[in-house]
C-alpha cells in the first residue's frame, strides 16, 4: 500500500523533476557498471603502481637527458692522467646510468682479452646479441658488457665479455662507453 | 611539387654529407698504396706508416678513438711481430703479436705499475 503511494506520489512530481532524477539515475547505473567491471577485468592497485613507475622513468629519463645535453662533447673518463674531461663520482654514476650504448671499437677492445669472444663475434659478422651497463652500489662503480653468441665450429656458444667502464664518449645527443677494463 | 622539392632536398644534402665524410677519410698524406702514408677511417681511426700493396705493412702506429694505440709491426694489415699496445687507462702490452692477438713473449703492465712477464697465446697469459 505504502510502494502505490510512494508511486502515486513520484508520478505527480512536475517534469522537469522527473527527468533530472531519470538522468541521475542513469549516471548512478553507468557508475557502478564500471564500478563492476574494473573490479572484475581492471587492474587496480597494479595498474596504479605501473603508471607510477612508467612516471618515474619518464622523469629520470628527462634528467639524464638533461645531463647528457650539460656534458662536454667528447670523451670522458673516471680515472686520471688524461687530457680528457675527468667526470666526477656523482656524474660518473648519472652518466653510467644513462649510457646504454657501446660501440664496436670498446667491444673490439675488451676482446683483446678474449680470443675466443673475438672468434664468434667476427664469425658471426660483428653481431652482439646483448649490451649492458649497469652501476654497482655496492662497489660504486660502473660495469660494461656484452653477449656474444653463435656457432662456432659448429657449436653454439654464448660468452659473456664484462668488465669496468672507465671511459665513455659523450656526443651530445647520446653517451657511449668507450672503455671496458676486462683485465 | 611540394614532395619533389623535399626529395630533392633530401639527395642534396646526403650528396654533400657523404662528400664531406669522404673528405675526411681515406689517405690523408703520403703514399697509402706502396711507401708511408697516413689513413683516417670513418670511425676516426688512423694508421701512420709503412703500405706494401695497399696493405699496412712493416712498422706504423695505430691509434683507435677510444685511446688504444699500437705501435709496432703490421703484416697483411695486421699486428704481427713486435708491437706495443697502449690501453686508454694506461696500461700497456709490450711483446710478440700474431694476427692481432698477444701471441709469444710479452710484459703487460697495469696502470697502477703492477706487471707480468710471459709467454702469451691468443691473448692470454700462460701460466
Amino acid at each position: 500500500m505504502s510502494n502505490e503511494n510512494y508511486l502515486t506520489k513520484l508520478k505527480g512530481l512536475p517534469e522537469p523533476i522527473k527527468q533530472f532524477g531519470g538522468l541521475i539515475s542513469i549516471i548512478a547505473f553507468i557508475f557502478l557498471t564500471f564500478f563492476i567491471l574494473n573490479n572484475i577485468f581492471g587492474e587496480g592497485d597494479e595498474l596504479v603502481a605501473k603508471m607510477k613507475a612508467e612516471e618515474e622513468r619518464i622523469i629520470q629519463e628527462r634528467k639524464l637527458n638533461k645531463l647528457i645535453s650539460s656534458l662536454p662533447s667528447g670523451v670522458l673518463v673516471s680515472f686520471d692522467g688524461t687530457e680528457n674531461f675527468k667526470l666526477t663520482e656523482e656524474l660518473y654514476e648519472a652518466v653510467c646510468n644513462a649510457t646504454k650504448l657501446i660501440p664496436q671499437r670498446a667491444i673490439m677492445g675488451a676482446n683483446f682479452l678474449n680470443y675466443r669472444a673475438h672468434e664468434i663475434y667476427t664469425i658471426n659478422g660483428n653481431k652482439i646479441t646483448e649490451t649492458f651497463v649497469k652501476w654497482d652500489k655496492e662497489k660504486n662503480k660502473c660495469f660494461a658488457g656484452f653477449v656474444v653468441s653463435g656457432k662456432n665450429v659448429g657449436v653454439d656458444e654464448t660468452i659473456t665479455v664484462s668488465g669496468e667502464a672507465l671511459s665513455f664518449l659523450s656526443t651530445g645527443i647520446d653517451t657511449r662507453v668507450y672503455f671496458i677494463k676486462n683485465f | 611539387m611540394k614532395m619533389k622539392k623535399y626529395v630533392i632536398a633530401i639527395i642534396l644534402s646526403l650528396i654533400i654529407i657523404s662528400s664531406a665524410l669522404a673528405r675526411s677519410t681515406g689517405c690523408k698524406e703520403g703514399n697509402c698504396e706502396n711507401g708511408y702514408g697516413k689513413w683516417v677511417y670513418t670511425d676516426k681511426t688512423t694508421y701512420e706508416g709503412e703500405w706494401v700493396g695497399t696493405k699496412k705493412h712493416g712498422q706504423g702506429t695505430e691509434t683507435w678513438p677510444n685511446g688504444y694505440i699500437y705501435r709496432g709491426e703490421f703484416k697483411n694489415s695486421l699486428w704481427n711481430g713486435v708491437g706495443t699496445l697502449n690501453f686508454p687507462d694506461g696500461s700497456t702490452y709490450e711483446g710478440e703479436w700474431v694476427n692481432g692477438f698477444m701471441n709469444g713473449k710479452g710484459t703487460f703492465t697495469w696502470s697502477d705499475g703492477n706487471q707480468k712477464t710471459g709467454i702469451w697465446k691468443n691473448g692470454k697469459l700462460q701460466e
